[in-house]
This record gives C-alpha cells, sequence and structure tokens, in this order.
C-alpha cells in the first residue's frame, strides 16, 4: 500500500489543486525539448541545469507570414531551469523543476520594451517504469505530473503590470501526462514520446483565462557516434487548442499547430556528466487567425548523474581490498 | 518513509503557489473624477490613450490591462492589444497615496484586425 501512496497523493492534488484561486497568468516554462528519458534506475540521481534562448519576431496568418502590419516586434528570452530526478524504486522516478527567466523581454521600436524577469513555474512528476526488457532493449514510461504557478506573475515597472507575455509564471496550476517509450537497434536507438496538457482556469482579480490544452507528439532518432559522443535527431509535434476568456468565450486567435525539427549533441565526461547542446528550429508553423509565430531556440544542458549502488559498491571493495 | 518526502513537497509547492496579496487601504481623501479613452472601440494593435483626473495630494498611479498592454505611466498612459486580445477589456487604474487607493476601471472593445478574415 505505502508504494501506491505518492500516486494517490498527487491524484488527491489533481482533484484539489482543480479549485485553487490562481495569482493570475502567462504561458509560463518553455518546453525544455531535448531527448526524453526513460526512468531511471533505483537510487540513481540526476541533476542537470539548462539554459535556453529563444527568439519570436515573426507574425503568422494560418501557415504564412504576415506583414501587413504597420510594426515590427521581436521577443526573446533567457531561461534557465534546474532538474533533479531520483529512481525512488526500480519501477519509480521522481522528478522535479524549477525554471528561472532572466529576462522575458517584448522589444517594439518605437515604443518601450517590456521585459519581466524572475521565478518561473516548479513541477513535480512521478515516471513509472511500466515495462522494460534488457535483452529487448525496450522500456515503456509513463509519467504524470503537476506544473505549480510558484513564479512572478504579477510583476510591474512603474506601477504598471506588464503585459501576460512577459510575466514569468503561467499564474495556473497544469496537468500533465506523458508516455515514452524507448528501442534499442545496434548503436541507434528509436523513440517516440507524447504529452498531454491540460492548463487550469486563471481566475484572479484581473484575470480570467484559461489555455487550450496542449498535445506533443514527438519522435527521437539516437546515434551513438563514438563511445562518448551521441546525437539525437528529433521531429516533434506541438498542437495548442484555443483559449477562453471571460463569459468562456473562444479567443479566435490562439491556438497553433507547429512542427519541429530538434538536432542534439551529447558528449558524456569522465564521472558521469554529461553535456548537451541542442536547438528548436519550426519547419511548418499554423496559427490560428494572426499571432506572433514561434522562431528559433537554442539550449544547452549539463548534467550530472549519481549511482549511489555502484558509488556502495564501490566504497565496499575498497574497504575490501583495505 | 521516501512517500513522507513526496507529501513535503507536494504541500510547500501548493502552499506557496496559492499565498494572496493582502487587501490594500481605501483611501477617503483620494476621488477619481474621470477615467476616459480618447478611442473606444479601438482596432487590435492601434493605440488609445487613456487618462485618469482624480483629486488628492501626491496621487501616484497604477495600471492593469486583463488583456493587452499599458504603455507609459502616470496619469495618461497609452493601451494597445494584439488580434488575441479582441473583445471586451477591462483597464483598471489604482490612484494612491501614504492615506491609501481608490480604484476605477474602464471598458474598452477591441476588435480584431480588418485582414484577419483573408
Amino acid at each position: 500500500m505505502a508504494r501506491y501512496t505518492g500516486l494517490l497523493l498527487l491524484i488527491f492534488f489533481l482533484i484539489n489543486g482543480s479549485g485553487a484561486r490562481a495569482q493570475c497568468c502567462t504561458s509560463g516554462n518553455p518546453f525544455i525539448s531535448d531527448a526524453e528519458q526513460p526512468a531511471l534506475p533505483s537510487r540513481v540521481l540526476t541533476t542537470s541545469l539548462a539554459y535556453r534562448y529563444s527568439h519570436s519576431g515573426s507574425y503568422y496568418l494560418k501557415d504564412g507570414p504576415f506583414r501587413e502590419l504597420p510594426f515590427r516586434e521581436a521577443a526573446y528570452s533567457n531561461y534557465t531551469e534546474l532538474q533533479i530526478g531520483y529512481g525512488v524504486t526500480n519501477w519509480l522516478t521522481v522528478l522535479t523543476d524549477l525554471g528561472y527567466f532572466f529576462n522575458k523581454t517584448l522589444k517594439n521600436p518605437g515604443i518601450d520594451s517590456y521585459s519581466g524577469h524572475g521565478l518561473g513555474d516548479a513541477a513535480l512528476y512521478l515516471k513509472f517504469n511500466a515495462y522494460s526488457n534488457s535483452r529487448l532493449r525496450l522500456s515503456i514510461s509513463p509519467t504524470i505530473g503537476v506544473k505549480f504557478p510558484v513564479g512572478v506573475f504579477d510583476q510591474e515597472v512603474d506601477n504598471v503590470q506588464l503585459p501576460i507575455s512577459v510575466q514569468p509564471s503561467s499564474g495556473g496550476y497544469g496537468y500533465i501526462a506523458t508516455i515514452f517509450v524507448s528501442k534499442g537497434i545496434g548503436k541507434i536507438a528509436l523513440a517516440g514520446f507524447s504529452s498531454y496538457e491540460y492548463s487550469q482556469l486563471i481566475e484572479s482579480d484581473n484575470f480570467y483565462y484559461k489555455y487550450g490544452d496542449q498535445w506533443i507528439g514527438a519522435l527521437y532518432f539516437n546515434y551513438q557516434v563514438w563511445k562518448r559522443v551521441g546525437i539525437d535527431l528529433q521531429l516533434r509535434y506541438e498542437n495548442r487548442a484555443k483559449s477562453t476568456r471571460e463569459n468562456n468565450e473562444i479567443i479566435d486567435a490562439s491556438g497553433y499547430h507547429v512542427i519541429f525539427f530538434t538536432p542534439q549533441l551529447t558528449y558524456a565526461f569522465k564521472h558521469n556528466w554529461y553535456i548537451s547542446a541542442y536547438a528548436d528550429v519550426p519547419i511548418y508553423k499554423y496559427y490560428n487567425s494572426i499571432q506572433m509565430s514561434f522562431g528559433y531556440a537554442v539550449s544547452l544542458r549539463l548534467t550530472k548523474k549519481i549511482d549511489f549502488i555502484a558509488l556502495r559498491a564501490g566504497r565496499n571493495s575498497m574497504k575490501k581490498i583495505n | 518513509m521516501k512517500s513522507r518526502y513526496i507529501v513535503f513537497a507536494f504541500v510547500t509547492f501548493s502552499l506557496w503557489a496559492c499565498s494572496k496579496k493582502s487587501d490594500p487601504t481605501l483611501s477617503e481623501s483620494i476621488k477619481i473624477v474621470s477615467l476616459s479613452a480618447s478611442i473606444n472601440p479601438v482596432k487590435a494593435y492601434e493605440i488609445t490613450e487613456i487618462s485618469v483626473e482624480a483629486t488628492g495630494e501626491n496621487l501616484q498611479y497604477g495600471w492593469v490591462a486583463n488583456h493587452g498592454r499599458i504603455l507609459g505611466n502616470g496619469k495618461v498612459v497609452q493601451y494597445n492589444a494584439c488580434t488575441s486580445c479582441a473583445g471586451h477589456n477591462t483597464i483598471t487604474c489604482r490612484v494612491f497615496n501614504e492615506t491609501g487607493e481608490v480604484s476605477d476601471t474602464i471598458m474598452i472593445r477591441v476588435y480584431p484586425y480588418p485582414s484577419e478574415n483573408k
């Protein structure tokens, strides 16, 4: 029974959290798009720090650029995220992350820029090792999680509240379910990832808004070029449904379909240190009505992995030698 | 034992996320005389000027838009909204000094950009 306590608690918070009042609203942390990993083995800890720069500048109407607007805008952000994962047992991994925006800026020539900064959202995930066969090199890892709007949402400059688009936090809870399937074949690995996110209604004194549900589907191709160097090629489809505002009015100019290509290079150092560099390049964009579209993003992630069982075994063997 | 850590993490995150600001003190010495917009309704991306007239000493002004953006600060600001903010939007003006604050709202209708239905 004890092993199900975590799961029961998460379900409790999913239900309980849906009635909570949020501070306000924004799109929150960006999706960190590097290759998804299966559940961790028992007593393995991973800690990683990611940095991401993203830039958007062009408006889209449906699937083409829209150039009729009498101005040009640019939106960019510098973001970092700390993620910690721990294999509680061989079947359960707990992951948590916390985002921080150094800046989240909207620049419009001739008009003041808007720039927010501060803590974004935090998240807690439970990843399960539903199926793992080392002989077949096949693993299936479903995940459930909650995003918490712990960061800055109602940020003001000179007593004027910044627009939602540059507020660091999403202002509302998000509930996530994902599944990751990985299959190794020789020096390559193929993987599939699917994710669903439900955003809670954001209801505050000044704001009433609900982001549309988000679906993500990704296919990964991993190739181990050398012993320490790996390449991941990812094709990812992201779909966001339309948002709703006061009186449950559906916002026509919201929601999108975007297909990204994300190449990734990973280098494994000694002592289980890893560094990954990757980029998000949209290859197809469709936006409902007129919206600013995603431009590109480049990211870097440094990861340290600690296997406590291996560490203990190492210490014990050292004691025997001594 | 491990489950306790999960419970602790959930409770900590939830309490932090649910924290609310305290309500401001209402001032009886400040009165908002008018709050108006130069253009209303306004087209998406078009700028309208919003101004407030208030009586009181050492007044400061704060602005919040539930959709769209406030440009500038003080007793006269500009407002515009992108097409995803089309609709009836509420702009709240807060006038305050050391005695407390009062606030008023103005509704601005933002209609979609004309080329949107191409």
